[in-house]
């Protein structure tokens, strides 16, 4: 895994530089996904702002400060990681499958006798294309999701949007977006590494695909949400 | 306009599989044995992953609120509004991502497998039926095995939060736990209950439906556990929202008035 890790950072750096390959791997993870990450996400923030309200409700007996908050946590945590969990499930899988079957039909070890180098040609491209991809995915949906909170507490908690923004406002810095962004590019970065680590080293057969594939999920959605923990706790020192 | 179609054929070949199972429960004889093990075996495979994620989650839950709280001086409500937010919300959830990595895509791998080695028409070619003696149990096994994993998940993230409230803010586990009873209350633990059933029998559903329906080799292996990969989970936030949305009518409609 470090190996692999190793090898691609060495290779963001040496040529060749696959542009084309790049930029079809930035079209799938960016306009591909984005549909289905925006949808969920949307969902995700009006659960998110129904039940910070109830909360409020409960401790403060008023729910004044809710708009502020919810956008806080969009902000903060769930923007960032409702998306990369998505994208680790819908890239992740798909680099996996891919991958996986291109190691048991032989196709690396063809790239190999070529003279290409599989991890300069597969690994490098995708890691690049999902850094920059979940970073702008994170700003898309963090914006999608301050929007359906918008609406949703304009349609059932009575704020209208002018009173939800000052609201914000008060509470959201610029860093809170650059911290981000910071945290889609990490979660990105992962998704590949962990999906070629598991597709390379993908068993003969039928089976070898759908476990690499499930090991791919799982290993990338916890990496997710412990480098979230680490993220999350460096950053509170900066606020 | 085809993937629309497309969709919808999805939707309903989905539902009309389930029919058919529950159909299965309800009319032939259970294979006890087999629902047995295959909790088991869910529950032990799936449970590492998901206490790990629980811990976590908790903790970074505590982190956040403890930023928040900070500032307005009411740390003391830091252990129970955080407990409250992840038992009703956040923890069934995010439990749910885990186990429709783990589970859902497990499931439609093996059962793919099966299916594109031609195991499950072997079974039928026995005289027995597939969906009884297959997918019945797995389907159970799941639903199952999920509450206790939620349960573990749950525990230790109260463990994490007890522990970063410790560590980042400054409260002693005493002080912690001193609201949890207050905020927490038996409807809460209902709700991350009702919404845990509903991932469970959702993801349940999609990932026997997805494996079972496999054709082409390896590579459709892998074209389905993507699918049910991302189906789940797009599933799981809808489900997510609409349990929301119907408990809180429900509720309404308990209580006589809007709280």
């Amino acid at each position: 895994m470090i190996a692999l890790i190793a090898e691609t950072l060495t290779g963001l750096f040496t040529p060749p530089f696959r542009r084309k390959e790049f930029f079809q791997q930035l079209y799938f993870v960016g306009n591909k996904s984005l549909v289905i990450v925006v949808f969920c996400v949307c969902f995700a923030a009006v659960v998110t702002i129904l039940e910070s309200s109830f909360h409020m409700k409960m401790v403060i007996q008023n729910d004044s400060m809710v708009p502020g908050f919810a956008a806080l946590l969009i902000l903060r945590e769930l923007g960032a990681i409702v998306s990369a969990l998505l994208l680790s499930s819908r890239v992740g899988a798909g680099y996996a499958s891919e991958v996986g079957s291109m190691q048991i039909t032989e196709q690396i070890d063809a790239l190999k006798m070529l003279g290409i180098d599989p991890v300069n040609y597969l690994v490098v491209p995708r890691f690049l294309a999902c850094v920059l991809g979940g970073m702008m995915i994170t700003i898309v949906a963090n914006m999608a999701c301050i929007f359906s909170a918008m609406a949703v507490s304009q349609l059932y908690l009575g704020y209208t949007p002018s009173m939800f923004l000052t609201s914000m406002q008060r509470f959201v810095d610029f860093k809170d977006l650059i911290f981000a962004m910071i945290k889609g590019a990490c979660f990105g970065g992962v998704i590949p590494l962990v999906a070629c680590y598991f597709g390379f080293r993908c068993q003969q057969g039928a089976e070898g695909v759908g476990r690499a594939t499930t090991n791919t999920v799982v290993v990338s959605s916890i990496a997710i949400i412990v480098i979230d923990f680490i993220l999350s706790y460096t950053f509170s020192y900066l606020y | 306009m085809t993937t629309v179609i497309s969709l919808l054929d999805q939707m309903g070949g989905t539902l009309m599989f389930l029919q058919k199972i529950l159909r299965t429960i309800f009319f032939k004889k259970l294979k006890t044995h087999e629902i047995f093990e295959q909790i088991w075996k869910v529950t032990v495979d799936s449970f590492p992953t998901t206490a790990m994620a629980g811990f976590f989650v908790g903790a970074i839950m505590t982190v956040q609120f403890g930023l928040q709280l900070k500032e307005f001086g009411a740390l003391g409500y830091l252990g129970a509004l955080a407990t409250s937010g992840t038992f009703r919300e956040i923890g069934p959830l995010l439990i749910a991502f885990m186990l429709s990595g783990k589970v859902g895509a497990f499931t439609s791998a093996e059962l793919g497998t099966m299916k594109v080695t031609e195991q499950i028409d072997a079974v039928r070619c026995l005289g027995a039926d597939p969906l009884q003696e297959i997918i019945v149990p797995r389907f159970i096994g799941i639903i199952v095995a999920s509450f206790f994993l939620l349960a573990a998940g749950l525990a230790m993230s109260v463990f994490g939060g007890i522990l970063m409230g410790e560590l980042f803010a400054g409260v002693n586990y005493e002080e912690y736990l001193r609201h949890v009873p207050l905020i927490v209350s038996p409807i809460s633990i209902l709700t991350g209950l009702v919404k845990c059933g509903t991932f469970a029998l959702v993801l349940a559903t999609i990932c026997t439906y997805q494996g079972y329906t496999t054709f082409g080799g390896a590579k459709g292996v892998g074209r389905s556990v993507v699918t049910t990969a991302v189906t789940t989970m797009i599933c799981i936030v809808v489900m997510d929202w609409m349990t929301s949305f119907i408990g809180d009518i429900l509720l309404t409609i308990i209580r006589g008035y809007r709280p």
